[in-house]
């Protein structure tokens, strides 16, 4: 008991600390990095609900994630709809573009799904390449200006600065691990867990199989598409391989499983690990920070090749992360620090 | 917030010595760009050096965007606000540039673009953002008044990588056949890395075109020109966009390339200060031929930081670049606005054939180096 | 008419080559019942050997064929034995996570010995052709890779069909437990199952390289060509994956013509999906529950 109490007073904490950062941090630098972050956590999240507790893995959430994104683009930019607005567009057009994807993938299991899901995120890139009229094309969407948010004509936030996006991606973040908690500690976890181990036998006990894995997808597709949209109003520019590439799928599929699949946490830690490690691969900060400690000295040739090469590694250390996650930790990072502590907290599933 | 980011800007402004000699680079290092991103990083390691002989130590700070928009603009974020770089150059790509200018005109940087052609990057009205080279409308424009001038050409197809480059240059190509009363006969985006392009060109072929216009990275450009050998497409022109038909890789493919007509921004041979100077210390030190990427990128480097050292901080070397005027390796350089364009270097573009194996400037015709043969010759 | 025919020519042609791919990956699914998504970068990294024996060592591509198969096949053997062997009873998903890891070292290694530059491999026959008449004309090469890849493909089916490996690689696709209890080597079938697949793609890659060009990420568009040809064909079937090849040849060269070649590739994964729908156990394949 009081151990919860602890927990949720560490939670609180936590929670307090994340809120008024942006009053003390002022680089925008460093906002940008917890902006990538949450945006991070909650795509590994959404997909979390639909890989790691229904079992059904999507190598295609780019779909999701790009008709997000795009629609409030393209609502904005041509319809000069505000983008919270647009936002809920494209949630409902989300959801119809989920079930009408449910409908023809969940007929297939395993290595079936998987491909059927990369085929129709590969059909939405190529429709948005050539959709032009609609898309614009492989031009992509630029949107110059958010309008300001307001509330009864009172401006609540003019987006100029980092600090409401921060806000909106600490929220979206925060929103996806409560779905996630909820669909962990309802019935509808139960039974995604139930399809996960063994669809028959899930089917034998009278769960509605399509029913359920088709729920898990719209509530995933659901989130990923806010995220998608919270990225392109942030970035400000959408174009088919960033949104709809089958890298984006990829990526976000690996958030999850290098942190741990079928965990509230593993998606949290899988970000905390891979947002920084690739942005400091890619900024050559640790050749930086290898020659700040005397480890190597920068004109020597480690040096050097260090310098000219990490930045091009990042892709390259992700293939052998997976690798050693799949051979070593099929759990995840999750799954390896429970079992460094087995006794404690058994009941957290 | 924004009041701490004013005292932040104010303190940094008032400390130029903070911000001397610090310039940022961004730019495709690795990933599907990276082989034009290698001439941009030689054309500017040349550019440090040189300035290095007139006392002139930079300190750069190099960033990779990987060809991803995204990634570019935390590359931007991160030289304006960690690096207090005093100018940035680059990014490569159309996408990149697009997406970072608009935080370089919030963050007030000044932005030289050495060599990316989407045209609305200079059409906003950014106060910061510099571009070196010509947009994609004159790429268009300068091959079709070339094959204007050299024969009667009613009929024009198209074939182009569905890509921002691809299709933003294409889109400006048809506008202005339109206005010069060509017939439009086939337009065909293709993606990249397709295998077989015949089938296309065979279409391309039963619509007998008097003019094929090709937007291509350098392998397609190749293998559209033997596959268009194969099939047997006789255009009176072949006409390249820039990029891949510029390359010397292209060049020497001498059974495909010989004859066909493309634009460039910057060539060896032209007379302009230093370029055929450039072009000889290039090839001696990275071994390779430099394209115009790698002109665009030595010279926007040169004017950047010398501009930089005069100045001292951001907005003063905004107003520098604004009001100055420079001459060098990519010909006369003024940042100008005009025809809806801001800050944009109005560069005369060169149009080049490959002739004997070798890119020969046949128009405009004060600089041309050798006659244009035209119609294309049968293919042999 | 000279359009049709051209186009439907050079489908065929290059058909035969997204066969060959397809077969590789057919066999793997076949007996190892894992979807190899390294499959591209495979066939990626056997175009780079192409490329070394040919610009070091003068080798013609069509000749090094001779080299590159069998390094290939020592290639799959290793990474079956190393990696993939330790997820054979894994669920799929990490099989294919782990397929898809592997394929992001291959290319990204590759990529930082090559860089990314395009390589183009150029011959004296890069661009010659023959013209059968009517306008129409066959590429040499093209022609010349279809005909290795029939040959290979005979060659292939002969030893599946009469030598005795051929059988136990046959009979652990059809029922791996009961092929152990009948004392097949079913650890060792699964080496050559994956070193043929490697090897197989290998070629692919180097028959093509004449014709095509050369990058590190050039593996991901073919990765995906496969999926569909094998689908198309039947997992697991050799026969499926050469008709499948062939039909997704034509289907690409054909709809650049009548649709756009902007949207062959959509047409594509329609079909794609459709078959998966409706025939899910592809042309030729058995139905497999």
């Amino acid at each position: 008991m009081t151990k919860t109490i602890l927990k949720a007073a560490i939670g609180l904490l936590f929670l307090a600390a994340l809120l008024v950062i942006p009053r003390y941090v002022e680089s925008p630098y460093a906002l940008h990095m917890m902006i990538l972050l949450f945006l991070s956590v909650s795509q590994g999240q959404s997909w979390n609900i639909l890989g790691g507790y229904a079992g059904q893995y999507s190598v295609g959430h780019a779909a999701y994630f790009g008709v997000g994104a795009y629609t409030t683009m393209m609502l904005m930019y041509s319809r000069q709809v505000v983008p919270w607005v647009g936002v809920w567009v494209g949630v409902a057009i989300v959801i119809v573009v989920a079930l009408v994807i449910g409908s023809i993938c969940f007929r297939l299991r395993g290595p079936y799904f998987v491909l059927a899901s990369i085929a129709v995120a590969e059909i939405m890139r190529l429709s948005a390449i050539n959709l032009t009229t609609l898309t614009n094309g492989a031009e992509g969407i630029l949107a110059t200006e958010i309008p300001a948010f307001k509330i009864g004509g009172r401006v609540i936030t003019d987006f100029l600065t980092k600090v409401p996006f921060y806000y909106i991606g600490l929220f979206l973040a925060l929103f996806t691990i409560a779905i996630t908690y909820w669909v962990q500690h309802s019935k509808l976890g139960y039974y995604f867990q139930a399809i996960r181990e063994d669809q028959d036998a899930a089917h034998s006990l009278g769960i509605h199989i399509t029913a359920y894995k088709n729920i898990g997808l719209v509530i995933s597709a659901v989130l990923t598409s806010l995220a998608g949209a919270f990225y392109g109003i942030y970035v400000g520019f959408v174009d088919p391989p960033t949104v709809l590439g089958l890298d984006v799928s990829v990526q976000i599929m690996l958030i999850c499983i290098i942190g741990g699949m079928g965990t509230i946490w593993g998606p949290v830690l899988g970000s905390l690990l891979l947002v920084p490690l690739s942005e400091a691969l890619r900024s050559n900060m640790i050749t930086e920070g290898l020659v700040k400690i005397g480890f190597v000295s920068a004109d020597s040739r480690i040096g050097l090749f260090l310098k000219e090469n990490l930045a091009h590694a990042h892709v390259l250390l992700y293939g052998i992360l997976v690798v050693l996650v799949i051979l070593f930790m099929p759990d995840g990072l999750m799954g390896f620090i429970k079992k460094l502590a087995p006794r404690r907290n058994r009941e957290a599933v | 917030m924004r009041k701490h980011l004013l005292a932040l800007g104010a303190v940094l402004a008032l400390s130029p010595c903070l911000l001397a000699q610090k310039i940022g680079v961004i730019n495709s290092m690795s990933g599907p760009e990276a082989p034009i991103g290698e001439h941009i990083t030689n054309g500017i390691k040349l550019a440090e050096e040189d300035l290095k002989k007139k006392g002139i130590n930079l300190q750069l700070v190099w960033e990779d965007d990987t060809g991803k928009p995204q990634i570019s603009m935390s590359a931007m974020e991160k030289l304006a606000t960690r690096d207090n770089v005093v100018g940035v150059v680059g990014p490569y790509t159309s996408a990149c540039s697009n997406a970072v200018a608009k935080l370089a005109e919030k963050y007030r940087v000044p932005l030289l673009i050495p060599a990316a052609a989407k045209e609305e990057i200079t059409r906003q009205g950014l106060k910061y953002v510099f571009r070196m080279n010509a947009p994609a409308d004159k790429y268009a424009s300068s091959l079709i008044d070339a094959a204007s001038s050299l024969g009667k050409p009613k009929t024009i197809a198209f074939i182009y990588e569905n890509t921002d480059f691809g299709t933003s240059t294409t889109k400006t190509a048809k506008e202005y056949v339109a206005k010069k009363g060509m017939q439009v006969v086939a337009d065909e985006p293709y993606p990249k890395g397709a295998a077989d392009y015949r089938s296309t060109l065979a279409k391309v072929k039963s619509k007998n075109p008097d003019l094929v216009f090709m937007v291509s990275y350098v392998a397609d450009a190749i293998l559209l020109m033997r596959q268009s050998k194969e099939v047997g497409l006789q255009p009176q022109a072949f006409l390249g966009a820039g990029a891949g038909f510029t390359t010397p890789e292209f060049a020497k493919e001498r059974a495909i390339s010989e004859d066909v007509i493309s634009c460039t921004q910057w060539t060896g041979d032209v007379n302009w200060p230093g370029a055929k100077e450039f072009e000889a210390r290039f090839k001696a030190k990275f071994g390779k031929e430099p394209t115009y990427h790698a002109a665009c990128a030595y010279a926007s480097m040169i004017i950047m930081a010398e501009t930089a050292k005069k100045a001292g901080d951001r907005v003063k070397t905004r107003d520098a670049l604004k009001a100055g005027k420079w001459n060098g390796v990519m010909g006369e350089v003024q940042f100008a606005d005009y025809e809806g364009f801001t800050n944009q270097n109005n560069h005369q573009m060169l149009v080049q054939q490959i002739i004997n194996g070798n890119y020969e400037t046949v128009l405009p015709a004060k600089f041309a180096t050798k006659k244009a043969v035209f119609p294309f010759p049968k293919w042999k | 008419m000279a359009v049709f025919l051209q186009s439907l020519i050079s489908g065929v042609l290059i058909g035969g080559v997204y066969a060959l791919i397809g077969i590789g990956l057919t066999l793997i699914f076949g007996v190892m019942r894992v979807v190899n998504f390294a499959h591209g970068d495979i066939m990626m990294v056997g175009m780079y050997l192409t490329y070394l024996l040919f610009t070091l060592m003068g080798i013609d591509p069509f000749v090094s064929v001779l080299i590159s198969f069998p390094l290939m096949f020592l290639f799959g053997g290793f990474l079956q034995k190393v990696f993939i062997n330790r997820v054979l009873n894994a669920v799929a998903q990490n099989q294919i996570l782990l397929t898809i890891g592997l394929g992001l070292i291959m290319s990204n290694t590759v990529m930082l010995i090559f860089t990314s530059d395009y390589k183009i491999l150029t011959t004296s026959y890069s661009s010659s052709t023959i013209q059968v008449g009517g306008g129409v004309s066959v590429s040499v090469p093209l022609l010349v890779s279809f005909l290795i890849t029939a040959a290979i493909t005979a060659a292939l089916g002969w030893f599946l069909l009469k030598t005795d490996t051929g059988q136990a690689i046959r009979a652990t696709a059809q029922d791996r437990d009961a092929a152990q209890l009948m004392g097949i080597n079913v650890s060792r079938m699964s080496v050559i199952a994956f070193g043929l697949g490697a090897a197989l793609a290998g070629t692919a890659g180097a028959l093509i390289s004449p014709t095509y060009y050369i990058f590190p990420q050039v593996g991901s568009t073919f990765t995906l060509k496969a999926f569909v040809i094998t689908v198309l064909g039947g997992m697991g079937s050799v026969v499926g994956a050469t008709l499948g090849g062939i039909l997704i040849g034509v289907t690409e060269s054909m709809s650049a013509v009548y649709i756009s070649s902007g949207w062959k590739d959509v047409v594509v994964f329609v079909l794609f999906l459709l078959v998966l729908l409706f025939k899910p156990s592809g042309l030729m394949g058995k139905s497999r529950t």
